[in-house]
C-alpha cells in the first residue's frame, strides 16, 4: 500500500486530463478511489513504453491494461466498488461490456479513422506528443489497428462497404448513448451518490466525445442532446479533477453562470441572516474575511452547500 | 403484425451430430428457445453448408415466408416486427440492462468459447478440426478449418484476447457467470416471471456448455459453481424443450459422441 505508484499515460487538452479513453478510465477510478498514483503523460522523451498506453508501474510491477489495472488498485485496498451489492457489481460488467461492444467502434472511428479528424486533429496531437522518429509511424500505426479492430469485429456481410459499416455503428453509438442516458437518469452516478468502477468506464469513454474539438462532429452532438450526461461529465471533471469547465460549450457556459449567480444569492442571503442575527459578529474581525471565503469557494465548485462553508 | 408466421418456418444450422462446433450450438439453442418462448413453430434443418447459406455467415439463420435472417439480433427484431415480442413489459431502464447484459454474454461467453475452440491448441487438434470439415472430403476438410481458424485469430488478436492463457479466459467466464448469477440471484427468470431474450440467450450458452463434453470439464466446472444457474438451465429445458424428445435425446447422443472421438 505504501509502495509508491507510477501512471504513464497520454496527455490531455482542451479541459481533459487525457485523451485517451483507458488513460481517462484509470485516472478516474484514481481519484474516486483515493489512490496515490504519479501520473506521468507521455512526452517526446525516449522513454516511452512501446505501445499499451496506460501503463501502471509499482516498485517491479508492470500493469497494462485498464482492467487489470483497476483489479490491481482493488488488490491495494483503493476501492470505489465497496458500497456496491453484488447485483450492482453484476451490472457493473454488464453494462462495461455494452459500452466495448457499441460505443468503443464509434469511438476509433471518430478519432482514428474519419479523414477529416484524423488529419486535422488526431494525427497531429499525438505526434507532437511522441518522440521524432516514432512520431511518423505510430499514430498511423494506431489508426491501422483502429481499423482493423472496426472491420474485423463490424464489417462482416452483410455490411460490404465501409460507409454501411460506419452507418451501424454510429447508429449503436447513439443507441449506447441513449440507454446510459436512461439508465443514469436523474441521480448524480450510476449507482447512487459516490462514484465507481463504472462511472470511471462511461466518463473515460464520454469525455473524448464531449470534450475534443473536431471539425466532423455528429456523435458529440447526439451526447449533447443527452443533458444528464454532459452534467454527470461535467461534474467528475470539476469535482475530481479540479479543472474548470471551459466555455466550450456555450450552453454550458450559461448554465454554469446561472448556477453561479444562484449559489451567490444564496450565500449571500444567508450571510446577511445570520449578520442580523448575530450583533457581536458583526463587531468582530472575523466576518469580513469569512463573507469573502464563502464567495472564494462558491465560485470554485457548484455542489459545495453554502450551510457548511458557513460555519467556521 | 405483417403476415402470420407460416407453418414451414425453418431453422438451419450445421449437422448436429459431427459437424456443429461449440459456440454455433450454444447459438442456435438460443434462437430455438427464443421462438418456443414466443410460441412460433419452427423446424430444424441441418446442413453441412448452413454457414455459407447464411446473409450474414453465422449460424442460425431461419427462412420465414420468403426472408432470411440470421443471427439472435436481427431475428428478435424480425419477430417483433412480426408483433410477438418478449421484452414488451419491461420499462426503458430494464431494457438497458437487458440489452447490456446481452452485451456481456456475447463480449465474454461466445467470444471465450471462440477462443476455445480456435485458439487453444489441443482442442483444435482433437475436437474442432476434426468436427468442423468433417462433410467434406480430405483435402477441402483441412482447408476449410485452417481458413476459419486463421479468421478467428485474427478478430481474437483485434480485440486483444490473443496475448491470453486459457487460465485467464475460464477467470473471465467464472467473472461473467458471477455476475449472471448475481442478477438471477432466487428469481425464475431474469426480469420477474416471464422469460425474455436474453432469457434464451443465457440458456442457449450456459446448456451448450454443460452438456459437451471438451477435452477438458474445466468450462462446464466454472458454470456448475453457481447452482441458480444451472437449475435455470434445467427449468428452462423441462418447460420449453420437453415437447421435443428428439431434442435432448440427440443433444444427449453428440456429446456421447464426443466422448467417442477423445
Amino acid at each position: 500500500m505504501a509502495a509508491p505508484m507510477e501512471l504513464s499515460c497520454w496527455g490531455g487538452d482542451w479541459g481533459l486530463p487525457s485523451l485517451h479513453p483507458e488513460s481517462l478510465t484509470v485516472m478516474a477510478y484514481a481519484k474516486f478511489s483515493g489512490a496515490p498514483l504519479t501520473v506521468n503523460t507521455v512526452n517526446k522523451s525516449w522513454r516511452t513504453p512501446k505501445g499499451d498506453l496506460p501503463v501502471l508501474v509499482s516498485e517491479d510491477i508492470v500493469i497494462s491494461q485498464p482492467a487489470k489495472i483497476l483489479n490491481f488498485l482493488r488488490k491495494q485496498k483503493y476501492n470505489a466498488d465497496y458500497d456496491l451489492s453484488a447485483k450492482q457489481g453484476a451490472d457493473t460488467l454488464a453494462y462495461i461490456a455494452l459500452l466495448e461492444e457499441k460505443l468503443r467502434p464509434a469511438l476509433l472511428h471518430t478519432f482514428w479513422i474519419e479523414a477529416e479528424n484524423y488529419c486535422s486533429v488526431t494525427k497531429p496531437w499525438f505526434a507532437s506528443r511522441i518522440a521524432f522518429p516514432l512520431s511518423l509511424y505510430l499514430p498511423g500505426k494506431m489508426s491501422r489497428e483502429a481499423l482493423n479492430r472496426i472491420l474485423l469485429t463490424k464489417g462482416g456481410p452483410p455490411l460490404y462497404s465501409l460507409t454501411e459499416v460506419e452507418a451501424q455503428i454510429y447508429r449503436d453509438a447513439k443507441e449506447c448513448l441513449n440507454l446510459l442516458s436512461k439508465r443514469l437518469g436523474t441521480s448524480q452516478f450510476f449507482f447512487g451518490d459516490t462514484p465507481t468502477t463504472l462511472d470511471a468506464f462511461v466518463f473515460g469513454f464520454l469525455a473524448p466525445i464531449y470534450k475534443v474539438c473536431f471539425p466532423r462532429v455528429h456523435l458529440q452532438e447526439h451526447l449533447k442532446q443527452l443533458p444528464n450526461l454532459c452534467r454527470f461529465c461535467d461534474d467528475i471533471l470539476t469535482c475530481y479533477f479540479r479543472l474548470t469547465v471551459s466555455s466550450h460549450s456555450p450552453a454550458g457556459q450559461d448554465t454554469a453562470d446561472a448556477n453561479l449567480q444562484k449559489l451567490t444569492q444564496l450565500v449571500n442571503k444567508e450571510s446577511n441572516l445570520i449578520e442580523k442575527m448575530d450583533d457581536s459578529l458583526r463587531k468582530s474581525p472575523q466576518h469580513p474575511p469569512r463573507k469573502l471565503t464563502t464567495l472564494k469557494l462558491a465560485a470554485g465548485g457548484e455542489e459545495s452547500s453554502p450551510m457548511s462553508r458557513l460555519s467556521p | 403484425a405483417a403476415e402470420p408466421w407460416p407453418e414451414n418456418a425453418a431453422l438451419y444450422q450445421q449437422l448436429k451430430e459431427d459437424q456443429i462446433l461449440l459456440s454455433d450450438n450454444a447459438s442456435s439453442l438460443a434462437v430455438q428457445a427464443f421462438l418456443q418462448m414466443c410460441n412460433l413453430p419452427i423446424r430444424v434443418i441441418c446442413r453441412a453448408n448452413a454457414e455459407y447459406m447464411s446473409p450474414s455467415g453465422k449460424v442460425p439463420f431461419i427462412h420465414v415466408g420468403n426472408q432470411v435472417v440470421s443471427e439472435l439480433g436481427p431475428i428478435v427484431q424480425f419477430v417483433k416486427a412480426k408483433g410477438h415480442s418478449l421484452s414488451d413489459g419491461l420499462d426503458e431502464v430494464q431494457k438497458a440492462e437487458m440489452k447490456a447484459y446481452m452485451e456481456l454474454v456475447n463480449n465474454m461467453l461466445l467470444t471465450a468459447e471462440l477462443y476455445l475452440q480456435w485458439c487453444d491448441d489441443v482442442t483444435v487438434e482433437e475436437i474442432t478440426h476434426p468436427r468442423y470439415g468433417s462433410p467434406y472430403p480430405w483435402p477441402l476438410n483441412r482447408i476449410l478449418s485452417y481458413q476459419k481458424q486463421w479468421e478467428v485469430r485474427r478478430k481474437m488478436k483485434a480485440i486483444g484476447w490473443a496475448g491470453k492463457t486459457l487460465e485467464q479466459v475460464l477467470e473471465d467466464v467464472d467473472q461473467c457467470c458471477h455476475a449472471l448469477s448475481q442478477r438471477l440471484g432466487t428469481q425464475p427468470y431474469f426480469f420477474n416471471k416471464q422469460p425474455t431474450e436474453l432469457d434464451a440467450l443465457v440458456f442457449g450458452h450456459l446448456f451448450t456448455i454443460l452438456t459437451t463434453q471438451l477435452i477438458t470439464d474445466e468450462l462446464s466446472e466454472k458454470v456448475k459453481n453457481y447452482s441458480n444457474l444451472t437449475a435455470f438451465c434445467r427449468r428452462i429445458e423441462q418447460q420449453y424443450f420437453e415437447g421435443q424428445e428428439r431434442d435432448s435425446a440427440a443433444i444427449a447422443a453428440r456429446s456421447s459422441k464426443r466422448s467417442l472421438l477423445r
